[in-house]
């Protein structure tokens, strides 16, 4: 579905190069939810950017079925951009100017042929639990309710593949939960996740799991002992588990 | 939930441009003075021809002969109906029928008025002979056909009477029996009777009126010629000054010249106007873009990570400057009109030139070039901003830089 190869990025800065990410291999199979964790700068974001066709790699080769993203045109790519992935970002990615509804209609625009419609974005609005809200703009939504409108977004197309960085970073837990949730049932439902965090308590929500450090990646074995994520604050964490995380 | 349908293109064009509304209406007001300025240099220039193209073609005379020194005097009465008297030997009206190439040639004597009830200035009256006259009755509006007859009056456009009323000149009660075509010239400002009434007008003005007026006997002010099929105007014109000596020949190129020489001044005023809005503008106009550009780099960003191509968002982009590029032309155009149409006969007075309202095609033509350059400004200052946002990395733009 999703296979890097040898994949490294390089950015200038000033006079001095930064390798962000730094030869790395992966292969994502079909309903996969993987989840790759790291410290804020390690390089995986800019890695998930490569994989969703945003960032040219500066070596290496990414395949999105198959495709080699990087010999691709510009509207090739935004055409698998379009149809293969939905995105969700760290941050609150919503065009100010148009209401939640619209924005959620957004990616359509992009996709004329695909199965977006105006009874999927309500239907996706009311699966995220935004029903009563679909008409306000997105400057008046809460943190949570912003990434609910992304999440809604990012299914409008129906893509396969669903890439998420940091999603739940600036939620509560409670709102963290709901939207794992969330993201849980449609990886149940056949949907891939690649998602990045670097919140070890979401490591249980992975069927694989990675550690990016300094631009290299490497995978966690499966389980991890005393891992499990609940509601409660400051529970979802078994101690020992953080502790061999963090030592991989 | 809401009841909107479809969410398309245009939409969201709208929707962006509405969203900000003070920078907005900055850049609709620079592109409204530029289109303004444009349109009404080209509404000017395009009425002032018209006028004159209309002027001549009515007067249906080829060529205006008028004492050597009085050629601009000449000039003057037929484009702005500027109030005159000038004379020469009635014997110059013989010659210039014998000159070769001439069909048809009338008399025309010039008064000069006083201000009459009629009017708010002076006027120009011409006094005509009916029998070789062969322009006026072309003209006429009201009435059309009729021969004036003893103390008749035909009056210009420009002078308020009914037909049907009486006009007094110099203490001489006038009937008017018909009324001419706007041409914009100076005919819109004068009035035409015979030879005879003129001379009895002249003759009583001793007694009845306030200063008394005269006309020279056996002298003319003017000859109107028309020449024969095939031949050139500006031909037989050479001849009747070389066959009649002391006599000034005016054509229509000559009076183009005249009016253009007057209008240059303000074209060159409304075109310099423009081309500094202009060099002022695109600068103005890319920073207030490329500032634009550079708050929705993000925004941008994120279509194509959504799937946008560079295409889409360059055609988002110049949507919505063109947009506002429209508007604003439309309300420069609009307001530009309005002010010409409603102050026309002061700014034609101002700067004494013919004038009428231009053809809708002209008014198309001015309107439809004042909104292209426009439109091509907006365009040029949307270049940087177009680039500047289609060659960043979408997602290093979304996270601000952050790897």
């Amino acid at each position: 579905m999703i296979e890097g190869i040898g994949v490294t990025k390089v950015f200038r800065h000033g006079r001095s190069d930064v390798v962000a990410v730094d030869d790395v291999h992966l292969n994502v199979i079909p309903g996969e939810f993987v989840l790759i964790y790291g410290r804020s700068g390690s390089g995986k974001s800019t890695l998930l950017g490569m994989l969703g066709g945003l960032i040219n790699p500066t070596s290496g080769v990414i395949r999105v079925n198959g495709l080699d993203i990087g010999n691709l045109s510009d509207a090739m790519i935004s055409e698998v951009r379009a149809k293969e992935i939905g995105f969700v970002f760290q941050f609150s990615g919503h065009i100010p100017t148009v209401t939640v509804l619209e924005n959620v209609m957004l990616p359509m625009l992009f996709y004329r042929d695909g199965p977006g419609s105006l009874s999927r974005a309500v239907e996706l609005i009311r699966r995220v639990g935004l029903s009563d809200r679909a008409d306000a703009y997105p400057c008046t939504l809460s943190s949570g309710e912003m990434k609910r409108v992304a999440i809604a977004r990012a299914l409008i197309n129906s893509p396969p593949i669903l890439i998420a960085d940091e999603p739940t970073g600036d939620l509560d837990i409670d709102t963290e939960y709901e939207i794992m949730q969330l993201f849980q049932q449609l990886n149940s439902e056949g949907m891939t996740f690649v998602m990045v965090t670097h919140n070890l308590d979401l490591v249980p929500f992975g069927t694989r799991t990675y550690r990016m450090d300094r631009g290299k990646m490497m995978e966690i074995p499966r389980p991890l002992p005393g891992v499990t994520m609940t509601k409660e604050p400051n529970t979802h964490l078994d101690h020992d588990a953080g502790t061999a995380m963090n030592e991989l | 939930m809401s009841k909107t349908h479809e969410f398309r293109f245009f939409r969201l064009v709208a929707r962006n441009l509405a969203h900000r509304p003070y920078r907005n209406i900055a850049t609709v007001f620079i592109i409204a003075i530029i289109a303004g300025t444009l349109f009404a240099s080209q509404y000017l220039m395009s009425g002032a021809e018209q006028s004159l193209d209309a002027g001549i073609s009515r007067m249906g005379a080829d060529i205006l002969v008028v004492p050597e020194r009085y050629a601009a005097a000449g000039q003057s009465v037929i484009l702005t109906g500027t109030p005159t008297s000038f004379f020469f030997e009635d014997s110059v009206f013989e010659k210039v029928t014998r000159v070769q190439g001439v069909a048809k040639a009338s008399p025309q004597i010039y008064i000069a008025t006083l201000f009459a009830s009629c009017c708010a200035a002076p006027v120009q009256m011409i006094a005509i002979d009916p029998e070789s006259d062969f322009t006026i009755s072309a003209w006429l509006k009201r009435n059309p056909g009729v021969v004036p007859g003893v103390d008749d009056i035909i009056i210009g456009n420009s002078v308020i009477q009914n037909v049907g009323r009486d006009l007094i000149f110099y203490g001489h009660t006038f009937h008017v029996v018909g009324i001419l075509e706007k041409t914009g010239m100076g005919v819109d400002n004068a009035v035409f009777t015979r030879f005879e009434d003129a001379s009895v007008m002249a003759n009583e003005s001793g007694t009845k009126a306030v200063r008394k007026v005269t006309i020279p006997e056996g002298m003319i002010s003017a000859v109107l010629v028309k020449v024969l099929p095939g031949a050139s105007p500006a031909e037989v014109a050479l001849e009747i000054q070389r066959q009649v000596p002391g006599t000034k020949t005016i054509l229509p190129d000559g009076l183009l010249n005249a009016v253009s020489g007057q209008l240059s001044a303000v074209t060159r005023l409304l075109s310099g106007s423009t081309i500094a809005v202009t060099v002022v503008s695109i600068p103005l106009l890319g920073i207030i873009s490329a500032m634009v550009a550079d708050e929705r780099r993000r925004e941008v960003s994120l279509l194509r990570a959504l799937g946008a191509t560079r295409l889409f968002v360059v055609r988002l982009i110049l949507a919505e400057s063109f947009s506002l590029a429209i508007i604003g032309s439309f309300i420069g155009i609009g307001t530009a009109a309005a002010i010409l149409v409603a102050f026309q006969d002061y700014i034609a007075y101002t700067l004494k030139i013919p004038f009428i309202l231009p053809s809708p095609l002209a008014l198309l033509a001015a309107g439809g070039g004042a909104l292209l350059l426009s439109i091509g400004i907006v365009g040029l200052s949307s270049l940087y901003p177009v680039v500047l946002i289609t060659s960043s990395e979408p997602y290093m733009a979304l996270r601000g830089g952050e790897l």
